[in-house]
């Protein structure tokens, strides 16, 4: 069995959206104000199924934090942003009016810490509800084109699954959306829809 | 994986003490296991006094809520977490200890918090905090100077207004948006009559003056933030006006005209008057096919030959579908006078 039923994407939709009110909790403590975060839609492609329309990207390039993470399964996660969203973000953040390639260091950083929390508390949820405990490396931010990131999701072939989730992500009167891409290998596609069969089964 | 040549000349507590990061590591308690030199020297607490302590005690005063969580999420998940600089400052109470003067001031941090598993299973955590000070200030240096040399990169040093570059830049991406939201855009030639003959009998010093004066009276015109004004050669200026349509741009034209005559600048030698006047030629795009991006630009040039050709110190006209008709049949009555 190499797919996720719509009751598989339903418990992973409460798993992620658990996962995003925890993050939301913790940008609200930083940023000092109200931050909702949710995950409208969770979706289940082949890698080589991946293309613009797929996941409606509309921005050249993105802002990406990437992580990886193994445990009772490996799996890469990429979290995008879109430029103009990421310098949202960034500028609500910390109130600095500059281009996404002059992101200073120290911007940067900023990013990876966003990117960092919203992993995390999606990761955290999924350890606490499906029981699988992960390891993860430290993230790290790179500014990627369309291009770019569909070439490094197609040619991998040892993770020829990709989970997409829609991010919603509003910071007081500021709404922005990502994307949060799991690239998975078959063996960890299996491990997850185990894990979802036990959570479903125990709830 | 780091190796040490066993037995080890040395303990490894030296190279904790001589590394200049903060390092601390906290057992699933929140005990403090080590504390090492960088954080002594930067709290003024031994580490044999805390060694053991709970982190909510371990320093002077209470950490931050947020590297507190971050703590307790790292110990309980096992996942690594990054505190920026950017967004939390200096999470933890330590300072860069002055000598000179008592005052100590914290130190900005930035903060990696990994899980590390200790011998019987257990999950621990280590925190490394490195001081961000300085590459902050170099950072607010290097944009300080970034800001200062596009500045630079893009104004006219004699006259303070654009220069080519800047105009050359923006030109192209006005017209793209003329040109996908379906609105006008006027362009302006402008060229000060008999200058060199004023540079001949004023000198250059007096022609730089009246260059600067004429730069003023021409930014003065402008209305929108949209509007760009910009020097585009020796005494010849370019202006660019979105979302002027045809009508307006008459009249604005002869406005510029107008704020250059009444600048009153004595020219004994113009053949025009006894006073600095400008000749402009302008044009207009609007929903124009095929636009080729350096045409409207060549038909404002156009009309300012024109201009010139007419007699000077007047503003004329030239439609871009003229022009593209002149570029093709033979040089006729196509341009039209709107002022003398």
């Amino acid at each position: 069995m190499n797919s996720l039923t719509e009751l598989h994407l339903d418990a992973l939709s409460e798993v992620f959206n658990v996962g995003a009110g925890r993050a939301a909790a913790s940008l609200s403590d930083i940023v000092g104000e109200e931050v909702r975060l949710s995950v409208p839609s969770v979706e289940i492609r082949k890698s080589s199924e991946i293309d613009v329309s797929a996941m409606g990207l509309q921005s050249e390039r993105f802002g990406t934090v990437h992580q990886t993470f193994s445990g009772s399964f490996e799996a890469e996660a990429i979290l995008l942003f879109t430029e103009e969203h990421a310098l949202e973000i960034v500028r609500d953040m910390m109130g600095s009016q500059i281009s996404l390639e002059d992101l200073a260091e120290f911007e940067q950083e900023a990013m990876c810490e966003l990117g960092n929390i919203i992993l995390n508390a999606c990761l955290s949820a999924m350890a606490d509800m499906l029981n699988i405990p992960l390891n993860c490396s430290l993230p790290d931010y790179t500014v990627a084109t369309t291009e770019e990131i569909f070439r490094r999701v197609s040619d991998d072939l040892d993770q020829p699954y990709v989970l997409l989730l829609h991010i919603d992500l509003a910071i007081e009167r500021r709404h922005s959306e990502g994307h949060l891409i799991f690239l998975l290998s078959s063996t960890s596609l299996k491990g997850l829809i185990i894990q979802l069969e036990r959570f479903l089964g125990a709830v | 994986m780091a190796q040490l040549l066993s037995p080890s000349p040395f303990a490894m507590e030296q190279i904790f003490n001589s590394i200049s990061l903060g390092l601390i590591v906290l057992d699933a308690q929140q005990t403090v296991h080590l504390w090492n030199g960088w954080v002594e020297r930067h709290t003024g607490i031994p580490a044999k006094q805390v060694i053991g302590k709970h982190i909510s005690e371990a320093f002077e005063e209470l950490p931050s809520r947020a590297i507190l969580n971050a703590i307790t999420n790292t110990l309980s998940y096992g996942l690594p977490v990054v505190l920026s600089n950017a967004l939390h400052r200096s999470p933890l109470p330590l300072f860069q200890r002055n000598e000179q003067d008592d005052g100590k001031s914290r130190i900005d941090q930035s903060i990696t918090i990994t899980p590390i598993t200790a011998e019987y299973g257990e999950r621990h955590c280590l925190i490394q905090i490195s001081d961000s000070t300085t590459s902050i200030k170099r950072e607010k240096i290097l944009r300080t100077h970034s800001e200062a040399l596009k500045r630079e990169a893009t104004t006219d040093s004699l006259t303070g207004i654009y220069n080519r570059r800047f105009f050359d830049e923006h030109y192209k991406m006005a017209l793209g948006h003329a040109v996908r939201h379906s609105v006008p855009m006027s362009v302006f030639m402008v060229d000060i009559d008999y200058f060199k003959e004023y540079n001949d009998s004023y000198g250059h010093v007096a022609g730089d003056k009246a260059l600067i004066q004429v730069a003023a009276a021409l930014r003065k015109q402008l209305m929108r933030a949209t509007d760009v004004l910009a020097r585009f050669g020796g005494e010849e200026f370019i202006l660019m006006l979105p979302n002027m349509a045809p009508d307006s741009a008459m009249l604005f034209a002869e406005k510029l005209r107008l704020a250059v005559w009444d600048l009153n600048i004595p020219h004994i030698n113009s053949r025009i008057s006894q006073r600095i006047s400008v000749s402009i030629g302008f044009s207009n795009f609007y929903k124009h096919p095929d636009l080729d991006a350096n045409s409207l630009l060549k038909c404002a040039d156009a009309a300012l030959y024109e201009a010139k050709k007419a007699g000077r110190n007047q503003s004329q006209y030239l439609s871009l579908q003229h022009f593209n008709m002149q570029t093709t049949a033979p040089a006729g009555t196509l341009h039209k006078s709107v002022s003398n």
